[in-house]
């Protein structure tokens, strides 16, 4: 019998079980374990069952009472995905999702998940690309669904590696890399990892469940540093500078000197957007507020500085 | 792909079918995203599988007519296996990522969503993509393509010292490396072309259909540097090694140096380039060639100039 058909007859075959089924009732009632040699086909059953645990097939260890062995079973309600109701626009939205994001990676989990419902409208269209490598946090997936305390080695910021145990809230994306947030439980504290620092596995630690995401959390802001306050900066702009301010979202205050536009931009970051600023320092000059124009009259400073002479 | 039969696959596709009888092999592959020949594979072998017993009766009843399928006596697989933690993560992620961009279709989406949520059991927050924000005219753009309209934008390319309106069938939007990117019809140029949207300000989007199809394969958005371009050596302090980052020019070495380390990159726009050595605001240091230093500092001087002409009254405000 070939390997695959042995591994969906082997699910089959559990899913139906009124008891659980021990290993010799199920060599001697099926014929997928067919080697005369006892011990061969029990490592064949047990890479079976292995390879199906890691599929995601929920095959249960039970010790039934007054059996020597223990048996093995899946119990219907952990292995069915109920259903979903899904409507045909929300079939559609969430292929259309996939489609932009990872179709390839996200295939099988869409199928399964609309596999009793609509089919997506075929006549829409794709208008744009965003790929993301969903797979990214495939590691942090179990200990986020179940809510499960996980341990990691971390380095540090200062290059220190050190030991990390967390109730993993949630994973964020941000500025091109992955977070794990959660509460450190040692610091008893809201804080960020990146998975890119975890310098090994992630291993679960105690039961699913074990806490409660709290209320209103804002994930994002854990991983966005300091808080920022958004700054409203007005700028001196001229003419071919007006383009630029524009595209950020600039609005006309009133006429400037010599030509040019008083112009205001909301909600810009004073570290984030000072490069910004300096891009087109030749034509805006920052009005103010104080600060932010002082930053760009140092940043200035620094790059004439830079270049005044001639490299040795 | 292998020519393995993929396990989960198999056990997804009889609730599948059950539900799509006479389904034909192209859809199937389509929407799992596989060949038809390792949907065909799967299929035969499901043909041999079945409850335990050895009646003929139990085993799947899988009939391929011509190109359709229909599946029968599967009522122990009549629902699909539940997705694992690390595919309901990934479905969440890319609703996430993808919600700015769906316009109207968005609120679809979050009711997705939150039954994908409710039946998987996922806290509320477990995900959450932060990328740069779509803004007006990526909504817009995204429309004009899926209406097919022509756009005319105000751009302003690398070369260009000012921006300048170009005339385009937009093909698709593309986010790549945390930037907003069109792929168009360029009919200034009479050429396929990348945008930068970050470049671009105004849009219009005209009344007229796009002439030009899009083509079966897009580029990824990345500068090619031409064999002419000029070569720059710069020195890079720790503050402005993110220029290697932000840059979609590749260099062409890196070395380390004394207070930092050097890069070497083909430039084929002065002016954006030393744009970028601005953004630096003194941690990146053009070595050479000279005639690029002195273009940085005579922008440098330039925006000086205009800080110190300027008024320079308190004004602006915290709007926190």
């Amino acid at each position: 019998m070939h390997a695959a058909e042995r591994l969906v007859n082997l699910t089959i075959a559990l899913l139906e079980a009124r008891r659980p089924m021990t290993f010799d009732e199920l060599r001697r009632r099926t014929r997928y374990y067919p080697q005369p040699e006892h011990a061969t086909a029990r490592r064949m059953f047990e890479r079976d069952k292995e390879l199906l645990r890691s599929l995601g097939v929920p095959i249960r260890t039970e010790q039934a009472y007054g059996m020597e062995e223990p048996g093995y079973r899946i119990d219907r309600r952990e292995y069915e995905l109920r259903d979903l109701h899904l409507e045909p626009d929300e079939v559609t939205a969430l292929a259309l999702a996939a489609e932009l994001v990872a179709p390839a990676e996200l295939a099988l989990a869409l199928a399964k998940v609309s596999a009793r419902g609509p089919d997506p409208d075929p006549d829409v269209v794709p208008a744009a690309r965003l790929p993301l490598d969903v797979t990214a946090v495939d590691g942090a997936a179990a200990v986020v669904v179940e809510r499960r305390r996980v341990r990691f080695p971390y380095r540090t910021a200062d290059g220190r590696e050190e030991p990390r145990e967390v109730e993993p809230y949630g994973v964020v994306r941000r500025r091109r890399a992955w977070y794990l947030v959660g509460r450190d439980v040692a610091r008893d504290g809201l804080r960020g990892f990146r998975l890119d620092r975890m310098t090994g596995p992630l291993e679960a630690v105690g039961e699913a469940g074990a806490f409660e995401v709290p209320d209103g959390l804002d994930l994002a802001a854990v991983v966005s540093g300091p808080e920022a306050r958004p700054v409203a900066v007005d700028l001196e702009v001229t003419p071919e500078g007006v383009r630029d301010v524009v595209a950020r979202g600039g609005r006309d205050v009133g006429p400037g000197a010599h030509g040019t536009r008083v112009m205001r931009v909301e909600g810009l970051d004073r570290v984030r957007d000072l490069a910004w600023l300096l891009a087109i320092s030749p034509e805006a000059a920052v009005l103010g507020p104080p600060e932010v124009r002082d930053d760009v009259a140092h940043g200035l400073h620094r790059v004439v500085e830079a270049h005044a002479e001639v490299p040795s | 792909m292998s020519r393995v039969p993929d396990v989960v696959r198999m056990l997804t596709l009889v609730p599948w079918l059950l539900e799509r009888p006479g389904a034909s092999i192209a859809e199937i592959a389509a929407a799992f995203a596989t060949t038809e020949e390792a949907i065909r594979t799967e299929l035969d072998h499901l043909d041999y599988c079945g409850l335990p017993g050895l009646g003929g009766g139990d085993l799947i009843d899988v009939r391929i007519l011509g190109d359709t399928v229909v599946v029968g006596m599967a009522d122990e697989l009549r629902r699909p296996m539940r997705t694992t933690p690390a595919e309901t993560l990934r479905l969440l992620l890319a609703a996430s990522q993808a919600e700015r961009m769906l316009g109207p279709a968005a609120g679809a989406l979050t009711r997705a969503v939150a039954k994908l949520r409710a039946a998987l059991g996922v806290p509320e927050d477990a995900v959450v993509v932060v990328e740069p924000e779509a803004g007006d005219l990526v909504e817009e753009l995204r429309a004009a393509v899926v209406a097919g309209r022509r756009v005319r934008i105000s751009y302003r390319g690398r070369g260009d010292t000012t921006a300048v309106d170009r005339d385009l069938d937009p093909w698709r939007l593309e986010l790549h490396d945390g930037a907003w990117y069109l792929h168009a019809h360029d009919h200034g140029a009479g050429a396929a072309r990348i945008f930068r949207l970050d470049r671009a300000a105004a849009l219009r989007v005209t009344e007229q259909p796009v002439t030009v199809p899009v083509p079966a394969e897009l580029e990824a958005p990345r500068y090619v540097p031409g064999p002419e371009d000029p070569e720059v050596e710069v020195l890079l302090g720790p503050g402005g090694t993110w220029l290697l980052d932000a840059v979609t020019v590749a260099p062409e070495a890196t070395g380390a140096a004394p207070g930092g380390r050097t890069a070497r990159f083909r430039v084929g726009a002065p002016e954006w380039f030393a744009r970028l050595i601005l953004m630096a605001g003194g941690h990146a240091e053009v070595r050479d060639p000279s005639g690029m230093r002195t273009l940085v500092h005579r922008r440098a001087l330039a925006g000086l100039e205009r800080l110190e002409r300027s008024s320079g009254a308190a004004s602006g405000t915290s709007d926190a």
